[in-house]
């Protein structure tokens, strides 16, 4: 009779204390339809981490949770390009009006939580030293102004030790002139990381690349070489 | 004290209490009965009647329409005290009414209780097994959830192969031509009257049977049972050697019973009830619907089948094993009780329950739905981008971006619909990717129409370096290029 009771007993308090209980339903883990998510880590999850890596960093595509690139990143700009994409490359269009999934508050959301994220002091004060992110490139025109032909030799100055004497891969790092990947990368994704690096996989920022930072002509220019490699478009 | 009893007495003469309890619970049984394998049957009434009692308080919130019932899901489980609790009651009292009247048919079948004289029994038996499947299915319907949307869409897609039937039933059921408003009333009127109503009227007839024909004693290995004399020789049995239910042979009987009350209010208190996952709503397709467990089985035999055996199982096979069901008695009709005398109907559960297991497995890992949001929402792993050339790395945002990881996992992550690309290049040579790649084949699109010359080569380059750093990648011998790792590169 006894060890009834104690069940009963059981039974009746696990009934009145639960409130507390693990069972009970995480208002968190409520379903949202996929337009009411506010959450900049839930949306940046599901939007963003397959080609920029879970935490910005180490995926694919542009390192955008780069500190250095956040803080030269403005957010009128992320908001750009999250909504319209990158045309000839794998980074889509989010935005609604593009045919996107993302709403424009939810764009603003990952535009300035990128930053609020992952950017750094540090990296702020590099960046005041920094050239601009965006900048026309100038003629990605085989022998425009020389353009080319400068960035030639800037490429040999700071890039050729890991890229290879002539762009085709080296020791350290693969191809910038295969015409396949160039196909799939804009110039302005060129210069973003000639000027931000891959830190994430071994490659410098401008300012450490060589024994001196890179002038903003320089980078002009050698965005420029690797461009005048393209096949021409079909 | 007195005067209790003098009521007691008044109330017995006029309601014959002491008789009742004669005829129904202080019956006789045969002590071999008093076992714990005959507690599976009592155990599923203890959840029906949770059910019953927690169902009629869920009802006092529930708002069968499709724009309110989520939402009443919603306040139950946020606002109401203890809503949530209720809800997980009466999930959890499903889940297991469900397992224990399956096991409870199971037993009986093993143990040839259905040979005579309890055909009938048997028979009523399993219009209860559908009743409560019924139940569980109409119930998961009232979450109105998308599992529920797209449990409705399919049961509605069954019922319309049916030949001659098909148009009218399903319109009966949708209570209209699409699965709409309507569709949850009439879910709701078989959740909450219809079946109901059938099960306990059902369940009478059941109890009535098993207080007439009495609870078969337990089974000896070549104790026989001949029509004639089988029913004198149990009266004999239980005039001889027989206790009465209660108090006597059904202490197991309650000692299981509260065990599984306390199964119930545990897991209601610990896991919970089931979450409604996102309004039904068609457009959103997200999410990948997967019904309660006791449908798993059904969903992913559907899932595997190939299209032109559908028909086929639905006109054909499903009713059919229904027939077979209710006819059990008349087909094994042997004198034998004991399962070791049996071995047929030994195998015969092993089989059913070890395919339905291994198919809800299959539907607990549904590997044919595609993981939609793989390809934005699962990264490619650190390991697969470090050492990687540029051109790979633009070839993994182009198996990104063209949805591969949607069917495709690296390393475990993504969808599981076709094979995991981690080591891919050990299997294919470069050809051999590429002609994958465009031709697609066995269940892959072909891509060929849908990428350029570039991305093909971003892609090949990225695939070919999928492989362990010891295992070399697949060459072919004719092929001269080098290292299709893409680092460093040709060219
Ligand atoms: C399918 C892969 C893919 C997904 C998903 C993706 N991106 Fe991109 N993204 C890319 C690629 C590739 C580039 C480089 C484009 C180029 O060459 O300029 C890029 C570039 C960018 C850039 C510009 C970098 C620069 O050069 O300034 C930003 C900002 C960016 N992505 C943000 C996002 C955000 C935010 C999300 C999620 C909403 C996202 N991306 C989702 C592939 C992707
Ligand atoms: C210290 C070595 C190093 C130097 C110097 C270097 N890079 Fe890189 N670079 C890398 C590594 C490592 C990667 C990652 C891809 C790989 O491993 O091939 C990379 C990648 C790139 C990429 C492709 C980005 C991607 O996502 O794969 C470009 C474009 C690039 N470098 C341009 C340059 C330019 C232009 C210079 C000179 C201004 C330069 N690099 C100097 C190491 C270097
Ligand atoms: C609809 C789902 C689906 C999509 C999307 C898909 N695949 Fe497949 N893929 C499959 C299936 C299924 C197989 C297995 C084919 C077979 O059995 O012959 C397969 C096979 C492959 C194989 C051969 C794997 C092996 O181990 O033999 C490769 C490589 C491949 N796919 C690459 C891709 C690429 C690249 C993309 C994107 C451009 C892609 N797949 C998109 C379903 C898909």
């Amino acid at each position: 009779m006894i060890p009834r009771l104690t069940l009963l007993c059981l039974v009746v308090a696990s009934t009145f204390a639960c409130d507390g209980l693990p069972g009970r339903p995480n208002p968190d883990d409520r379903y949202q339809r996929p337009e009411d998510v506010k959450d900049f880590g839930a949306l940046y999850a599901t939007n963003c981490s397959g080609c920029h890596g879970a935490t910005g960093q180490l995926g694919p595509a542009t390192p955008v949770g780069d500190p250095l690139y956040l803080a030269l990143a403005a957010p009128e700009y992320l908001r750009t390009i999250i909504a319209g994409g990158v045309a000839g490359t794998a980074m889509p269009r989010f935005g609604q009006e593009a045919g996107g999934t993302l709403t424009p508050e939810q764009i603003a959301i990952l535009a300035s939580g990128l930053g609020a994220r992952w950017s750094s002091r540090e990296a702020e004060k590099l960046a005041a030293k920094a050239p601009g992110l965006v900048a026309p490139v100038g003629g990605a025109v085989p022998g425009h102004d020389g353009q080319v032909e400068r960035g030639r030799g800037v490429y040999g100055q700071f890039c050729a030790s890991c890229h290879g004497p002539d762009g085709r891969g080296g020791e350290k790092a693969g191809s910038i002139v295969h015409a396949a990947y160039l196909g799939l990368v804009s110039d302005q994704g060129l210069r973003t990381t000639t000027l931000v690096g891959r830190r994430d996989l071994g490659m410098p920022n401008w300012h450490d690349l060589g024994q001196r930072p890179m002038a903003p002509g320089e980078i002009g220019d050698v965005v420029a070489w690797m461009a005048s490699h393209r096949a021409p478009a079909p | 004290m007195n005067r209790i009893r003098l009521l007691g007495q008044w109330l017995d003469d006029r309601l014959a209490l002491g008789r009742l309890y004669e005829h129904t619970i202080g019956h006789r049984i045969p002590a071999s009965s008093a076992s714990w394998w005959y507690v599976f049957g009592s155990a599923t009434l203890v959840c029906l009647i949770i059910q019953l009692v927690t169902g009629v308080c869920l009802a006092l919130v529930y708002v069968p329409s499709p724009d309110d019932a989520y939402a009443s899901l919603e306040y139950l489980d946020y606002e109401q005290p203890f809503g949530w609790y209720l809800r997980g009651l009466h999930y959890w009292g499903s889940n297991f009414m469900v397992a224990l009247v399956t096991i409870h048919m199971v037993q009986i079948f093993l143990f040839g209780a259905y040979k005579y004289p309890r055909e009938l029994t048997w028979m009523v038996g399993c219009a209860l097994f559908l009743a409560t499947i019924g139940m569980a299915f109409t119930g998961q319907t009232m979450r109105f959830d998308q599992d529920a949307y797209w449990g409705v869409e399919i049961i509605v897609s069954i019922l319309g192969r049916l030949p001659g039937v098909g148009e009218y039933a399903t319109h009966l059921l949708q209570g209209g031509p699409i699965v709409g408003a309507e569709t949850l009333s009439r879910f709701f009127a078989l959740h909450v009257f219809v079946i109901p109503g059938a099960l306990i009227g059902l369940l009478v007839i059941h109890i009535r049977l098993v207080l007439v024909l009495g609870i078969s004693e337990y089974p000896v290995a070549g104790k026989h049972v001949e029509p004639g004399a089988y029913r004198d020789d149990y009266e004999g049995v239980v005039e001889k050697t027989g206790i009465r239910l209660m108090p006597e042979g059904g202490g197991k009987d309650l000692v299981f019973g509260a065990l599984v009350l306390l199964a119930i209010v545990l897991c209601a208190a610990l896991i919970g009830p089931k979450i409604p996952n996102g309004p039904a709503d068609p457009t959103l397709i997200q999410t990948v619907p997967r019904p309660d467990f006791y449908f798993l089985s059904l969903f992913a035999a559907f899932a595997l089948m190939p299209p032109y055996l559908e028909t086929v199982v639905i006109v054909y096979v499903m009713p059919l094993a229904i027939v077979l069901l209710f006819a059990v008695p008349f087909i094994s009709r042997g004198p034998e009780r004991h399962p070791s005398r049996r071995p047929g109907a030994v195998i015969a559960v092993t089989v059913v329950l070890l395919s339905l297991f291994t198919l809800a497995w299959e539907g607990v890992q549904s590997p044919w739905s595609p993981d939609m949001d793989a390809w934005s929402g699962v990264p490619v792993q650190p390991r697969f981008v470090r050492g990687r050339s540029p051109l790979a790395h633009a070839g993994a945002t182009i198996l990104q971006a063209k949805q591969c990881r949607n069917c495709h996992a690296l390393d475990g992550a993504g969808g599981k619909r076709g094979p995991d690309l981690a080591g891919v290049a050990t299997r294919l040579t470069e050809d051999q990717l590429i002609r994958q790649v465009l031709q697609g084949g066995g269940n892959m699109p072909a891509y060929g129409k849908h990428l350029a010359p570039h991305e093909v080569t971003a892609l090949v380059a990225f695939l070919g370096t999928l492989h362990p750093e010891n295992q070399p990648p697949a060459r072919s011998a004719a092929s001269s290029s080098s290292s299709p790792t893409g680092f460093p590169e040709p060219r």
